[in-house]
């Protein structure tokens, strides 16, 4: 994974950009971690009998790398997407935000150009809403 | 449903995202305490009928009022909202209210695209 941080967070527009190839190894710790152990995302058999190519990613994991680069995370408010393509080990996507003032546009692309998620946007509070001071 | 805000959980789950384990609870962990708890119902309902395999995430939203502490034991309460055929596909819409200490700190809505399952 690799990432960059530009632009002025305090104001105007701030832009962030995440490049990921999602391998099976990643799909798997995330299942592990989330409890979204959906054969889907784990055994290629059972994709395939679900009508899919083969293993695909989490639509959770996909949008949890959209937040990294939507900006400070104690300060989202909302986040929300739409799911439009399916993402398989050895597909490289390029997740970028761009922040004016506190609203955050989210793309997410694949290395054919495809948008992967559509509809990303992302609002963040002025401060932490973490709870802490 | 309660659950447990618990800090090596957190910390697995930031690791796969590949964030720091350190920065406090990832907003996504969402995916854990909201639809974790609370979207496995529709598997057990014999209503639904929905079979996992089939079950595809096509939209999430969620809108916080603040985010989770470690340690802390949230509640979170989900409903079918909406439960419609298109074009022969099934789509399934979830809604999970996440509260603390009786006070509101989540909520998500989840919309499940029901593949090659049309009833």
């Amino acid at each position: 994974m690799s990432s960059v941080e530009a632009g002025a967070p305090g104001g105007g527009t701030a832009r962030r950009e995440l490049v990921v190839t999602f391998t099976r190894e990643q799909i798997a710790a995330y299942a592990e971690a989330s409890g979204d152990r959906n054969p889907i995302h784990l055994d290629d058999e059972a994709a395939r009998a679900a009508g899919l190519p083969g293993v695909i990613a989490h639509g959770m994991l996909q949008m949890g790398l959209l937040a990294r680069v939507a900006g400070d995370p104690a300060r989202l408010r909302r986040l929300s997407c739409r799911f439009a393509e399916v993402v398989a080990p050895g597909d490289t996507v390029t997740f970028r935000g761009e922040e004016t003032n506190g609203r955050v546009e989210l793309t997410a692309v694949n290395q054919d150009g495809r948008a992967v998620i559509t509809r990303g946007r992302a609002e963040l509070a002025p401060s932490g809403l973490d709870g802490r001071s | 449903m309660a659950f447990l805000i618990e800090a090596e959980h957190v910390a697995a789950f930031a690791r796969a995202l590949g964030v720091d384990p350190e920065r406090g609870v990832p907003p996504t962990y969402a995916a854990v305490y909201a639809l974790g708890t609370t979207v496995p119902q529709l598997f057990s309902d014999p209503e639904a009928a929905v079979d996992v395999a089939h079950l595809l995430h096509a939209e999430q939203e969620f809108a916080w009022e603040r985010h989770p502490r470690v340690g802390e034991t949230v509640v979170a309460r989900g409903r079918v909202a909406e439960d419609v055929e298109r074009r022969g596909v099934r789509l399934l819409t979830f809604e999970t209210e996440v509260t603390a200490g009786g006070e509101r700190l989540c909520t998500s809505r989840a919309r499940f695209v029901i593949r090659g399952s049309p009833r």
